[in-house]
């Protein structure tokens, strides 16, 4: 039986600093899924991670497995696992006495931690390590162990906190994939903190967006892209197109024109956010006529920026579309692409 | 086929390197960059050659008899043979090993007690590292004339047990100044041997040790478990290291011993100088044997820690 997660209310000022690192976070975890804590270096998504392992006091809120606050309860008697950054294998211990560390120290027989490790190193497709030596690992099977190593002891939680971010590329998709059909075969309530976006929408059921140690969205990966919450986080997940304008009874008004749209701000100042591959080549609804500024050729589409009514907007087109700088062309934003959000001082 | 007119031009380029005579080129690739590098340290490896590689040669030639400034030129092992007999020098050989042993054991435990109790401090941390490290530039000498002051019969430890009564006299008081076991010796350099140590051990647990411990303790480990099956061994290889320097230190010390160790028996270094000084000039002999056995255990010593430095840089 999976556990559910909840972060309420949680904060932590570290000792002489006059900002918290992690300020008033509520985050809800469902039982048996993923959450991704995104943000960038600094941000407070791995101080976030060590208050929910114990290895840090909040300042103030609360964490709770199931209902029950873990606050003031010791990191070796809560019922969480941790996949850190580097592998933190002992590199005293061999592979075999690695993986059974948690089960040694809760007493268990040898006979039963032996049975056990390999059934975990099969888990993570290392059958047959038990008996190397730390040094003699690549840096991927490195990181496998040390996911066995945390899963042996059947966490209720299982905190992953940039487990590959020290991996090359296609280790990095290899060990992204094992973690994920891991997580889901054991039902694993599980955190897991990454800087890196693609990952964490691969990855994650839900992602929380933490930016100055403070949450700025917790939703499933669409939202980040279709519905972000405001300018910062349409920014973070890279929508170029932030037309300043006003919103004027349900309509949003710009240089650019006016535009129907799916987002509802309040009139005033206002600010349209719109991706660029949502913006369609020829006429339709919201359309825009402009003249080609610049084209640059990146592979799989060719990436557009159209000047109309003074302003810029960038979009993505088909290499094969014969688009060329300097000349005409009329594009279109479907009202459902069309996000308008409050203005942000920061915008 | 024709050849590239590049390809032409690359060989004509060539052509005049390979006319160099064998001698100059061994000289522009494999050779120059030693020689230039032995010719840049040769100010410092001259002292070092000179004066301490001729200072051993010179003991060395001294231990085996050839003391020609008493008109002895006959070299044999004839101080050795009559080291390995001696009882004294026997005994003088156990008392080195046991205070170099007993102070490093004793210092490495202290420093590791030490440096976790200021680890697990949340207040006052500086304060606490600077009294465990104070002391740290402070040269033996003063080290030792604390340990007068403070733990002969008329010190300042006799008289405070003899005026809270402890003692009936400050003369009761048990010697620990040029006593049988060492103690102010070994006091001595405990003293001064647990911060050096510390410096190693607080290094460790301030740094690599800690994530390994946050991932034990993640896992369940308690904290004596933690100390046990992780922060222990992680430490170990430094411990070690710096414990051989200790030993070879403490093996090779002459001054602490000479101030407050015993007439008889003395630890190697004071016994090799007094038999430096013996009026008899033939005793130079067993001083400069005694004095090599003391530097060839410290040599092994040092190639001991060599060669654990060595593994220890394998298997990380």
């Amino acid at each position: 039986m999976s556990t559910e997660l909840v972060l309420d209310g949680l904060s932590l000022t570290y000792p002489g600093a006059s900002q918290p690192a992690v300020a008033d976070l509520d985050i809800g975890v469902t039982p048996g899924s993923m959450v991704a804590l995104l943000g960038p270096s600094g941000c407070g998504k791995t101080t976030t991670m060590k208050m929910i392992a114990g290895l840090l006091t909040p300042t103030s809120g609360d964490v709770r497995f199931d209902g029950e606050s873990m606050v003031g309860v010791r990191p070796e008697r809560r019922p969480v696992a941790m996949v850190f950054q580097k592998s933190l294998l002992f590199p005293h211990m061999t592979v075999r006495e690695n993986v059974g560390f948690g089960l040694k120290v809760r007493k268990v027989p040898n006979s039963e931690i032996r049975m056990r490790v390999e059934e975990f190193l099969e888990l993570v497709r290392l059958p047959g390590m038990a008996d190397r030596r730390v040094g003699e690992l690549s840096g991927g099977q490195e990181q496998r162990i040390s996911l066995a190593r945390a899963l042996i002891v059947s966490p209720k939680i299982l905190l992953l906190d940039e487990p590959l971010s020290a991996l090359d590329a296609n280790l990095r998709i290899e060990m992204r994939d094992l973690i994920r059909s891991v997580q889901e075969e054991l039902d694993l309530t599980a955190v897991f903190v990454t800087h890196d976006q693609e990952e964490a929408v691969v990855l994650a059921d839900r992602i929380a967006l933490i930016l100055d140690g403070r949450l700025q969205q917790y939703a499933e990966a669409a939202d980040f892209y279709q519905r972000p919450a405001s300018v910062r986080v349409a920014r973070f997940f890279g929508t170029d197109n932030l037309v300043e304008g006003r919103f004027v009874r349900g309509c949003f008004e710009s240089a650019l024109g006016t535009f129907e749209v799916e987002g509802v701000a309040p009139d005033g100042p206002s600010v349209l956010a719109v991706r660029q591959e949502a913006v369609g080549l020829g006429p339709g609804p919201n359309q825009i006529d402009g003249t080609v500024d610049r084209t640059l050729y990146v592979g799989t589409h060719l990436r557009v920026w159209l000047r109309a009514g003074g302003t810029q907007l960038q979009c993505t087109v088909d290499p094969t579309a014969g688009v060329r700088t300097g000349e005409p062309l009329t594009v279109h934003i479907p009202p459902q692409h069309c996000w308008a959000l409050p203005v942000e001082e920061t915008s | 086929m024709s050849t590239s007119p590049s390809l032409a031009e690359d060989q004509s380029v060539r052509e005049p390197e390979s006319r160099t005579p064998a001698r100059a080129r061994r000289w522009n690739g494999a050779l120059r960059e030693p020689v230039r590098i032995a010719l840049l340290l040769s100010p410092a490896l001259l002292v070092v050659v000179v004066l301490y590689g001729g200072g051993v040669a010179l003991a060395f030639s001294q231990s085996l008899g050839y003391l020609p400034f008493i008109g002895q030129r006959e070299v044999s092992l004839g101080a050795y043979q009559r080291l390995i007999g001696d009882q004294a020098f026997q005994a003088s050989l156990w008392l080195t090993l046991r205070l170099a042993i007993t102070s490093t054991v004793v210092s490495a435990v202290l420093a590791i007690a030490g440096g976790m109790l200021i680890r697990g401090t949340r207040r006052g941390q500086r304060l606490s590292t600077f009294l465990f490290q104070f002391n740290l530039p402070m040269p033996h000498l003063v080290g030792a004339a604390a340990m007068l002051l403070l733990l002969s019969q008329s010190g300042l430890v006799s008289r405070l047990a003899f005026s809270l009564g402890i003692v009936d006299s400050a003369s009761a008081f048990p010697a620990l100044n040029n006593d049988r076991l060492g103690v102010a010796i070994m006091a001595e350099y405990i003293w001064k041997e647990v911060p050096f140590i510390g410096v190693v051990v607080l290094a460790a647990l301030r740094g690599e040790v800690q994530p390994y411990e946050e991932a034990a303790q993640v896992l369940g480990a308690t904290a004596w478990q933690r100390f046990r099956y992780v922060i222990l061994p992680l430490l170990m290889p430094g411990v070690l290291s710096t414990c051989i320097i200790v030993f070879a230190f403490t093996f090779g010390s002459f001054e602490v011993p000479y101030l407050l160790g015993q007439p008889f028996p003395a630890v190697l270094p004071v016994l090799a100088y007094r038999q430096y000084t013996d009026v008899d000039l033939a005793s130079r002999a067993e001083a400069m044997a005694i004095s090599f056995v003391v530097a060839l255990l410290v040599s092994v010593m040092v190639l001991v820690y060599l060669r654990l430095s060595s593994k220890q840089r394998r298997e990380r």
